[in-house]
């Protein structure tokens, strides 16, 4: 029975490596541990030793190819043996999300680059929010020199029962650290090393403020996992460059329809709220304009056909953003019910990376806390976000005349990689649409 | 409160006891006019007289075998086997009969003997006197099993022992008899069985010990924090069966360390009992593994050079508590 050689998940957050080089070729045989392949992911480039021994009867990635992981890279077995066309699995493709877990199999490596390594170690935060799971931790074959596993050594990770349990809790990756006991074990006092260091190496800048650190008055916060992720994904959106465009809405009809809505919600039912329609209006419209529902993927822009709108959440531990899925083609009471499982799952510390992934837009509502009107950072890789702020009764001109109308300020910023500004204000223009006229959405 | 070594603590306890309860009588070898192999009992014979100051023959399982029907007549025996070694021989009456009979009979009798006993090593008596066997009655269900450091808990458990309704071996360390200590005096006063005692707050790693251990742990916790800047938490169980294990845990969740030492052989011994019952409560706590520190493999040798290496003490303390504590290269 031959086997497949399959693209292993080399660290957290890595979706998909690049052959670099093949270092055998169809035909050769080959020790079961003997480097077989080079690949390059974000962080590091490894050396992946095959997986079994034998012969190389089919290469299926050529070098150069970007694949997702769990893709079938080769086949090793007997000399003549017969093997699948393709990779005779379900192998997602390049790009792809959703990749089947090959942790189970994740095959032992060597790094090759040190000094790519070390950059990785530095900022191998989690990429999710807060959410690894402590099954994940340990699947990771460790890319940190100093716990570089021995040539045919258990890519295991050690490390104390105490370690593993605040890596889990901090949701930091074991394999990440370096561990200062005996035989490299990782020990309570390498993650509070690890702590340090990973706040000074996140936030270089902090360096300016140290000089406060210790004065009297003034209180040290360690990061978590979370805050360092939101930091590093806030500084990159920064730097994507983004515009603004604001409107008011009347929201006379919006309410009007909440306040029917209300009338027909059966105990036990979630109530909607503005938001609900709001995530509706939003949902529809980006249905009508494409070109919004949209992620800047470097080389390419995706167009995504279903709405998965995300809503900012604010949670003890900060800031997330789960996803509603298919908002477009759910009722605004179906959305009220997934929104409040996500936020109930949110403020218990519940959610899981399926609930983040995959947004398509995202939606930041403060008008609840009394914010007349902001602009929100982008979320990428999304083309846009929107900012809600408060309904407040307002006089505004209508046939000339000045009536009191519920007005609220809503702001959209768009990744202007992504699309240009009259396709977000038409975009914009279509939303406000859908909330002064919710039959408009029909 | 007086001063009193831990030798004074035990006869005190059996006064009191005596004095407060015509059925309490005190039997074994030697220890009436002779005041035992160990002293405990001189004068004891003076106050109360021999009808409840008994000499005994050379037989340990008559002396236990006696107490037991004794015990079950309506007495509260304690009796005295001179060194712990000698507890082979009175097997039967002790794990057979004591420990079984209050269950056997539903309950119709009870089984109220003290049998005290001491044992230790590092006195050159030679590998038949100086063997630490605490393990082989900690496995008995019917036995209570009392080991004690203190002076002042010397008194007050041995006091709760003997006015138990159960079989309690009471094992007393060679190590503590001269070890001195503020005593209580009043003689309603009693201890409880089966509860812990933190004799040093320490911040760093746990150290549970017994029998002459916790004043071995007592200086090498001086030298450790002295040399190491290591906090050693120190926890005397005191009674062994029943186990205060929240103590322990307690300890342990806070230190996220754990050396058990005892003086008796190390494989098999009690000290794995309790480190199994730390990694199943605890695991998730520690940040190293459990250690035990123990004797050796061996007889306890005669030779002081050899019974010095086998024996273990202070610097065996240190270097376990050094090696959990990550301090060592």
């Amino acid at each position: 029975m031959a086997t497949q050689v399959k693209l292993p998940r080399l660290g957290q957050g890595m979706d998909e490596g690049k052959v670099l080089q093949w270092l055998k070729g169809e035909g050769d045989t080959i020790e079961k541990g003997d480097e077989l392949y080079e690949v390059e992911t974000e962080k590091v480039n490894v050396e992946v030793e095959a997986p079994a021994g034998g012969t190389i009867l089919k290469v299926l990635v050529d070098a150069g190819q970007t694949v997702a992981i769990g893709t079938t890279l080769a086949w090793i077995g007997e000399p003549g043996e017969d093997v699948p066309a393709g990779g005779g699995d379900d192998a997602a493709s390049a790009g792809s999300n959703t990749a089947k877990d090959p942790a189970s199999d994740s095959t032992p490596t060597k790094v090759k680059s040190e000094p790519v390594a070390a950059a990785a170690r530095a900022e191998s935060a989690p990429a999710k929010p807060a959410q690894a799971t402590p099954a994940e931790a340990p699947a990771a074959p460790a890319p940190a020199p100093a716990a570089a596993p021995q040539p045919g050594a258990s890519d295991r990770v050690k490390a104390s029962p105490l370690a593993r349990r605040m890596a889990s809790e901090r949701g930091i990756d074991l394999a990440t650290l370096s561990g200062s006991g005996p035989d490299g074990r990782i020990v309570a006092r390498d993650l509070e090393t690890a702590a340090q260091a990973g706040a000074a190496a996140a936030a270089p800048t902090a360096a300016s403020s140290s000089s406060y650190e210790g004065q009297a008055g003034v209180e040290r916060v360690e990061l978590t996992s979370m805050r360092r992720t939101i930091a590093r994904r806030l500084g990159e959106a920064w730097t994507a460059p983004s515009f603004i465009l604001n409107r008011a809405v009347d929201m006379s009809a919006a309410n009007e329809l909440r306040a029917r809505m209300l009338k027909t919600v059966k105990e036990g039912d979630v109530r909607p709220t503005v938001s609900d329609i709001l995530t509706k209006a939003a949902a529809v419209a980006l249905r009508k304009h494409r070109e919004m529902n949209a992620h800047w993927a470097e080389d390419a822009i995706l167009r995504f056909e279903a709405a998965h709108v995300g809503l900012a959440v604010a949670t003890d531990a900060g800031l997330v953003v789960p996803v509603i899925r298919d908002a477009h083609a759910k009722t605004v009471k179906e959305i009220a019910a997934d929104r409040k499982v996500l936020v109930d799952k949110a403020r218990n510390g519940k959610l899981t990376p399926m609930d983040f992934e995959g947004g398509t837009f995202s939606i930041s509502n403060l008008g609840m806390m009394g914010i007349d009107s902001f602009t929100a950072v982008l979320n990428p890789p999304q083309a846009g976000i929107l900012a809600v702020g408060a309904t407040v009764d307002t006089p505004v001109v209508i046939d000339r005349r000045v009536e009191i109308r519920p007005m609220m300020t809503i702001s959209l910023t768009c990744d202007h990689r992504t699309v240009d500004g009259a396709v977000g204000a038409r975009f914009l223009q279509t939303l406000v649409e859908h909330l002064e006229d919710p039959t408009s959405m029909l | 409160m007086a001063q009193m070594t831990y030798r004074e603590a035990v006869k005190t306890a059996m006064a009191e006891e005596l004095r407060r309860d015509q059925r309490v009588l005190f039997m074994g070898e030697d220890i009436a006019d002779m005041g035992g192999s160990q002293g405990v009992s001189k004068g004891m014979l003076a106050e109360f007289g021999p009808g409840r100051i008994r000499n005994t023959p050379i037989s340990e399982e008559g002396i236990v075998g006696a107490a037991v029907g004794a015990a079950m007549s309506g007495l509260r025996p304690i009796v005295e086997i001179m060194y712990m070694d000698f507890t082979s021989m009175a097997m039967d009456p002790i794990v057979g009969q004591a420990a079984k009979w209050r269950y056997m009979t539903g309950g119709q009798v009870t089984i109220p003997v003290t049998i005290r006993t001491q044992g230790g090593a590092g006195w050159q008596s030679g590998s038949q006197h100086a063997s630490m066997l605490e393990s082989w009655f900690t496995h008995i269900p019917g036995l209570k099993v009392v080991m004690t450091s203190q002076p002042d808990d010397a008194r007050l458990l041995l006091k709760a022992a003997i006015r138990d309704e159960n079989p309690v071996l009471f094992i007393e360390h060679r190590d503590c008899y001269p070890r001195k200590g503020e005593v209580g005096e009043d003689p309603e006063e009693v201890g409880e069985l089966g509860v812990g005692r933190k004799l040093r707050e320490g911040t760093d790693c746990t150290i549970v010990c017994w029998g002459g251990m916790p004043w071995a742990a007592l200086e090498a916790a001086e030298q450790l924090e002295a040399e190491d800047g290591i906090s050693l938490e120190i926890i005397d169980p005191r009674t062994l069966q029943p186990f205060d294990l929240g103590i322990v845990l307690e300890s342990v969740r806070k230190t996220n360390r754990c050396v058990i030492a005892h003086e008796a052989v190390t494989f098999g011994g009690f000290g794995a009992e309790i480190a199994a019952l730390v990694q199943e409560h605890a695991f998730d706590h520690l940040d190293a593994p459990v250690l035990r520190v123990g004797e050796k493999w061996a007889p306890v040798p005669f030779a002081p050079v050899l019974e010095d290496y086998v024996v273990p003490g202070k610097a065996e303390i240190i270097e376990a508590v050094r090696s959990v504590a990550y301090a060592t290269a």
